[in-house]
């Protein structure tokens, strides 16, 4: 059994441990609405082939322009959740320009340890399914508030570019789950941050409520479906390419695969 | 059945291992009084890099077992809320269980707590004995020194004499980034650091300097307070210079240093030349406007077109009656030969709140222009042919400022000021001579002229723009006002002499001598205010409103003096008028918008009342005027539809409205230039532009393939022609009417795909347009159609780092009918095929080739010409850091640019030749601070 299966197990042993341990663990489903700021300039600092300068003028230019900013939502229960969206339709602050969001809806089922992923990315859409595969995180000695609970830090590597992700975990919210693709600690993700604030994803608010199952549930699946594998080598690929050619590579993928 | 027990041997062997690997850990969390804290959350962690192994969360009486872990040594990490990490190394005791017991864990100071962590949402750092405050998280008044922002922090003290105490202990040292300040004097840094320069306020015990110095430890430990700087405070200036000389006396120097953090933008620039480059490159530009680059601010509100004014915008001022146009700014295309001299500043200020920019550009051109223009003229029965020589030589000083201030007054509400102004002052000289011909030998006119003219311009604009947005999702109002003062006052001398021939015999039949000076004064002034409401209607419509008034004041007043007859005024090419422009617009219309889908429909009303009195001089009883009241209704319909996989749909339709020039209004006959008599019509319509079009495009970001597609249609109706009379001794007489039916049709299409991914890139573009345009010659209407057909390729090749190619050809075929004279149609090719070249060579050093082979052709005239243009450069990268650069590069090395363009329009054909820079060679010098960067590759956008 690999290390990684076999922690995993462990995992769920000790999550179905606590489960079972009455009145707190009935109450441990809710919604999570998160806002999601991406910082181009901040983005742009970091593709290797401009240069200094280059990156010094984007900074100059648009480095007090708010970022590209999402209304997300996670739904969760001990055994499931689902993130996505809030709203279906991206639009401005005044509701007067809309625009359609790139498909994007991450689910993960605990119990049976498997995911089920609806993505847009490099021009096409996917249906991702596989098992869970949990992030080897590491905790970090430092406290914050979030959204009224007090979190601790922790942080991890992206799978496929190797960039630093921090997350800050509400450990008395003690599901291990978070938005985009980030779970296994102690508690809920409540702040993530992608690559030194490239993009960052914060709780604004947190409500335990009784969630339908409904919420949990996954739309029309319409796409082609592939592994995890094959999203992380499609992902590469594109990055490597993107690159290569002198293009964003964030203009085609979302920043968080 | 010996197998079976053999495995279950195995398997019991197994577990016995197992059992005596895994090891369980047990302990209780209690607080400093050992009272239990139920629910605690308890890691495990590897010591080595803090990697979560496994977790659990205690129970009602702070009871925990972590069962099952891998036999080694671990860190214990335990967390609860209001209390600090407790953290401990866990050796495994033998046996399958280690108990830990009472672990006790010690509350946060309740100050800390509350202070830092629930008010300011800092995070809190406890890094062993070292606890840290993200200093930006406490708010203190700008200007506060370090000593103030103290004060603020839980856990400080600072004393009357400015010592500092940190969680009761004096603070012996004050480190910024870990480096002493000012030789440690803690009082020093705290009143002479600004707080806003500070990231971060990490305090520590560290052991006494001398403890540090001997390496023995005397067990004394002192307070040290570090103060981390932001980064942006890091910064210092950046900027670029370069300096070349060359053949010819070509110089061109330029320079820019920028300075900036989160809230200041400053830069300055300067540019000298003489290779007729006398506009800013795009990112020299963004380097010099820095956060304001793009800012636009719209303050005539509402859908389609509008209404534009035919004299030319309130950019650019026109001298009546003349051939003299000045526009502002100094900018337009580098004609003949141009010594540029420009400089700058800039200043932008930008908090969430605020943004402010200001600011100032100075620009001087002179420019020597010696042109050759061929027309053919084309007529119903036959054609003739006008031979231009003109040198010119022309001064620009302008001076311009910019200001902008945006106030978010509150979440709600927006104001915005806008202040522009410049100054000009200009010169120009000319000496033209042509000829007018029936055929290439048959002389029928010629002129001989010297023109000169100075004029000054003042003009200034000013707008405050007001926003709302309601409380209700979508609704919003919005209000304008603008002021713009146009101000100019020119000199002019004319001096023509004019010669007639007889166009059968070719004897000289007479000529006439114009010698005329002009003294024009215009002033302009104009308030334009608009206002917009947005009311949604549903969750997708919303309802949308606007209005925009406008009034504009005009004088002019032209003297004009007969210099041959001892400085007389001449009444009838002397004049005054005043008029006055006001227009009110009203549109309405809906909108639908959904998840990308927007759809608008609207129409709008246009009133307009043009009131002039004209008159040969501000006494005289003779006061003509011109009064016209308009009322025109144009729709307006957009779509816009973004779909599934980084396609996209638009298509638009709206009316455009062009007031006639109030020049082309005015009844008077001008002949100052006696071959070319040019008549106002005051029944002139306004025009009305309808213009539609539509198109697609897709793009995959994956396989890099694209494609662009469109059509577009446009149709005159009122549209302002001017219609030629041209007599026996080919003076033209022209005068303006509305005429209804020009349109013009076309499609574009555009696909790339790569040949081989990031190596070779190919596309192909073809664009193919109709059109149709009608003027009056000698009262018979001639319809001029003009079928153009383009295509286009494009190759990138980027085999490597060390050689790039980028390649261009475009071929294109005009057929060009005029309904008056078949005998005249033309057909008109042109070619042209380009190509840059980047090599890099070995040390450093780089090569670039940029080649141009343009071909035109014209059948009916004969013409057919190639020119080709090569531009060669070497250079090399110098320092370790590359930031400076020596470029050796050769400009038109076969000496061909001859500053060809040619046309065709209406009922003629024009060819014109620019004598221009050709061959020189240049050795120039870059520093750049930011470091050289070849450019071997384009960047795809970023």
């Amino acid at each position: 059994m690999n290390q990684n299966l076999l922690m995993k197990k462990r995992l769920f042993v000790w999550l179905g441990w606590l489960l079972t341990m009455g009145a707190q663990a009935q109450d441990l489903e809710g919604t999570v609405t998160y806002e999601r700021n991406t910082s181009y300039t901040k983005m742009v600092a970091k593709l290797p082939y401009l240069s200094q300068e280059e990156k010094d003028r984007a900074k100059m230019m648009w480095g007090n322009e708010e970022g590209d900013k999402q209304k997300m939502k996670l739904t969760f229960t001990p055994d499931q959740s689902l993130y996505t969206y809030i709203g279906e339709q991206g639009e401005t602050d005044d509701g007067r320009w809309s625009w359609r969001q790139s498909e994007y809806v991450i689910q993960r089922d605990f119990e049976k340890g498997t995911l089920t992923e609806l993505q847009e990315f490099a021009g096409k859409t996917y249906i991702i399914q596989d098992s869970l595969k949990t992030p080897k995180w590491k905790v970090l000695n430092q406290l914050k508030d979030i959204a009224g609970h007090i979190c601790m830090k922790a942080e991890t590597e992206d799978p496929v570019n190797n960039q630093k992700i921090i997350a800050w975990f509400a450990d008395d919210i003690p599901v291990s789950t978070g938005p985009e693709r980030m779970y296994g600690l102690p508690g809920v993700i409540l702040e993530l941050d992608y690559n030194d604030g490239v993009s960052v994803v914060t709780a604004t608010k947190v409500e335990m409520k009784k969630v339908d199952a409904k919420e949990l549930a996954l739309p029309k699946l319409k796409g082609r479906k592939i592994k995890m594998a094959d999203h992380d080598r499609i992902i590469k690929e594109h990055i490597k390419d993107s690159i290569e050619g002198r293009r964003n590579p964030y203009w085609g993928i979302n920043l968080w695969n | 059945m010996r197998h079976l027990l053999l495995s279950a041997c195995l398997i019991l062997c197994a577990c016995v291992v197992e059992a005596q690997t895994r090891l369980s850990i047990k302990g209780r969390a209690v607080d400093t009084t050992s009272t239990a804290l139920p629910f605690t959350t308890v890691m495990l962690l590897t010591p080595k890099d803090s990697a979560l192994v496994s977790y659990a969360r205690a129970d009602e009486n702070g009871r925990f077992e972590l069962k099952n872990a891998r036999r080694g040594t671990y860190l214990l990490k335990m967390s609860y809320t209001g209390y600090l990490p407790f953290q401990m190394e866990v050796m495994p005791a033998e046996g399958a269980l280690t108990d830990l017991g009472d672990l006790k864990m010690k509350p946060i100071s309740k100050e800390l707590f509350e202070v830092v962590v629930k008010t300011a949402k800092a995070p809190l750092n406890i890094r062993g004995d070292t606890i840290e405050y993200n200093a930006s998280s406490f708010k203190v008044p700008p200007g506060s020194t370090v000593e103030d922002l103290l004060r603020r922090l839980p856990g400080f003290q600072v004393e009357q004499d400015g010592s500092i105490r940190a969680q009761g202990q004096e603070v012996k040292r004050i480190t910024v980034d870990g480096k002493n300040f000012f030789g440690g004097d803690p009082k020093a840094a705290t009143k002479n650091l600004n707080a806003e320069a500070i990231d971060k306020v990490q305090v520590y015990t560290s052991k006494t300097e001398q403890a540090k110095a001997t390496g023995i430890d005397d067990g004394k430990k002192e307070k040290t307070v570090n103060l981390a700087l932001k980064e942006e405070f890091k910064k210092g200036g950046f900027g670029k210079i370069k300096a070349g000389i060359g053949t010819d006396e070509r110089v061109d120097v330029r320079g820019n240093y920028n300075k900036f953090d989160d809230k200041r933008q400053f830069a300055v620039v300067g540019v000298g030349n003489n290779i007729n480059q006398s506009t800013m490159a795009w990112d020299d530009r963004q380097d010099f406007y820095g956060s304001s680059s793009y800012r636009w601010d719209e303050t005539d509100f509402g859908f389609g077109g509008g209404i534009s004014s035919g004299d030319g915008g309130s950019d650019g001022v026109i001298i009546q009656g003349g051939n003299i146009i000045i526009m502002n700014g100094g900018g337009g295309s580098d004609r003949g030969f141009n010594n540029t001299y420009s400089g700058g500043v800039n200043y932008n200020f930008e908090t969430k709140k605020r943004k402010f920019s200001s600011n100032y550009f100075y620009n001087q051109r002179r420019n020597w222009t010696n042109q050759l223009i061929n027309r053919q003229s084309i007529l119903a029965d036959n054609a003739f042919e006008t031979d231009s020589r003109s040198n010119e030589h022309s001064q620009n000083d302008n001076h311009k400022v910019q200001l902008r201030y945006e106030d978010n007054l509150d979440s709600l509400n927006t104001l915005i000021v806008l202040a522009n102004g410049t100054i000009n002052n200009s010169s120009y000289g000319q000496d033209l001579s042509q000829e007018n011909r029936r055929s290439a030998t048959q002389l029928t006119n010629r002129t001989t002229q010297d023109n000169g003219s100075s004029a000054q311009t003042l003009n200034f604009s000013g707008s405050a723009l007001y926003r709302h947005k309601f409380k209700t999702k979508g609704k919003s109002f919005a209000a304008s006002v603008t002021y713009i003062l146009n101000n100019g006052d020119s000199d002019a001398e004319q001096r023509s002499l004019n010669q007639f021939y007889d166009p059968t015999t070719g004897a000289p039949l007479f000529s006439r001598q114009l010698s005329l000076l002009n003294a024009n004064r215009n002033r302009q002034n104009q308030i334009r205010s608009s206002l917009s409401y947005v009311q949604p209607i549903s969750k997708r419509v919303s309802w949308e409103n606007f209005y925009n008034f406008g009034i504009r004041n005009d004088k002019v007043d032209r003297d004009v003096f007969n210099q041959l007859e001892g400085n007389v005024r001449n009444d009838s090419l002397s004049r005054y008028y005043t008029n006055q422009i006001l227009h009110h617009r009203l549109g309405s219309g809906f909108r639908y918008n959904y998840k990308g889908t927007n759809i608008g429909v609207g129409f709008a009303a246009i009133n307009m009342n043009i009131s002039g009195k004209f008159s040969s001089d501000q006494n005289s009883p003779n006061v003509m005027e011109v009064n016209r009241s308009y009322t025109i209704v144009v729709p307006g319909v957009s779509f816009n539809m973004d779909l599934k996989n980084n396609r996209y749909v638009y298509a638009e339709y709206a009316g455009d409205v062009q007031q006639p020039s109030i020049r082309d209004l005015q009844p008077i006959i001008d002949y100052s230039n006696p071959l070319y008599i040019t008549q106002g019509n005051p029944n002139l319509k306004p025009t009305v532009n309808h213009r539609a079009y539509a198109g697609l495009q897709y793009f995959n970001p994956s396989s890099f393939t694209r494609f662009f597609g469109g059509i577009n249609y446009n149709y005159a109706v009122n549209q302002v022609v001017y219609n030629q009379t041209i007599d026996s001794l080919l003076v033209t007489r022209t005068r303006p009417a509305n005429l209804s039916g020009g349109q013009n049709f076309g499609t574009y299409l555009n696909v790339g795909f790569p040949l081989k991914k990031n190596k070779a890139n190919i596309s192909f573009s073809t664009n193919v347009n109709f059109s149709r345009g009608y003027t009056l010659i000698n009262d018979i209407e001639n319809r001029t159609n003009n079928n153009s057909y383009n295509w286009g390729t494009n190759l990138e090749l980027t085999p490597s780092e060390k050689f790039t190619f980028y390649g261009n050809a475009n071929w294109s075929y005009s057929d060009v009918n005029y309904s008056i004279n078949t005998t005249q149609n033309q057909n008109i090719w042109n070619q042209s095929y380009s190509g840059q070249m980047n090599v890099k060579l070995p040390w450093e050093s780089y090569f670039n080739a940029t080649f141009d082979y343009r071909i035109y052709k014209n059948d009916r005239f004969g013409l057919d010409q190639n020119i080709p243009i090569l531009n060669l450069a070497v250079y090399k990268l110098l320092g370790k850091a590359k930031k400076s650069e020596v470029r050796l590069s050769a400009y038109d090395l076969f000496r061909r640019n001859l500053g060809i363009t040619q046309g065709a329009s209406g009922n003629y054909f024009t060819q014109t030749r620019v004598e221009t820079i050709t061959r020189y060679f240049m050795l120039s010098y870059t520093y750049n601070m930011r470091g050289v960067k070849a450019n071997m590759r384009r960047n795809g956008g970023f």
